[in-house]
């Protein structure tokens, strides 16, 4: 039976080059994979998960160990990955911290980066030949 | 869109759809758990902002 183009594209590519790319964009992990319609649902619901958390006044939290929770919700933010930087280069993502918004809006960008791990390790457990 | 229900539908929304495409392989699975999901995010958060009403904050 002939490989069909996804099984070929696993098969070939290192695995830890596409979570590199799963974790940079949203989706491209799955994209590349063969996984079309997965990869265009997470490079969409994500992507846009973030910017909606942005646009309602979220803020992208810095790396400040000596308070954890900040750090932990950093590492949260950075998970979405380009986005990330994005944003972060347009000076977006200062948040404003008495607007009713707010909290939501950290939810938001948090959660979109935690979900972008989940999609990493999917990726991954793909090109591993696990899924 | 600023209300709490609407955000939290939102939310919803968004957590539902990736969490369904991540966990079902066939669309049709995907849709069913999506709505599922998204009907028990709802429900819960609306008991639960009821049961925690009485509570002085």
């Amino acid at each position: 039976m002939r490989a069909t183009a996804a099984e070929r594209t696993q098969s070939t590519s290192n695995p830890y080059l596409i979570c590199a790319a799963a974790w940079l964009i949203p989706g491209a992990g799955h994209l590349w994979l063969g996984r079309r319609q997965k990869g265009l649902i997470f490079l969409i619901t994500l992507t846009a998960m973030f910017a909606f958390g942005i646009w309602i006044e979220g803020r992208l939290f810095p790396f400040d160990l000596t308070q954890p929770l900040v750090a932990l919700s950093a590492f949260g933010d950075i998970g979405i990955g380009l986005p990330y930087f994005a944003a972060k280069a347009m000076n977006a993502g200062a948040g404003r911290v008495v607007a009713i918004t707010y909290e939501y809006g950290n939810a938001f960008i948090i959660v979109a980066g935690l979900l972008n791990m989940l999609t990493v390790l999917d990726a991954f457990d793909i090109a591993q030949g696990r899924k | 869109m600023t209300t709490h229900l609407g955000l939290m539908a939102v939310f919803s929304v968004f957590v539902s759809v990736a969490f369904a495409a991540l966990t079902r392989e066939e669309p049709a699975d995907q849709l069913r758990f999506a709505v599922r999901l998204f009907a028990g995010f709802m429900l819960v958060g609306i008991v639960l902002g009821w049961v925690l009403y009485p509570l002085p904050l």
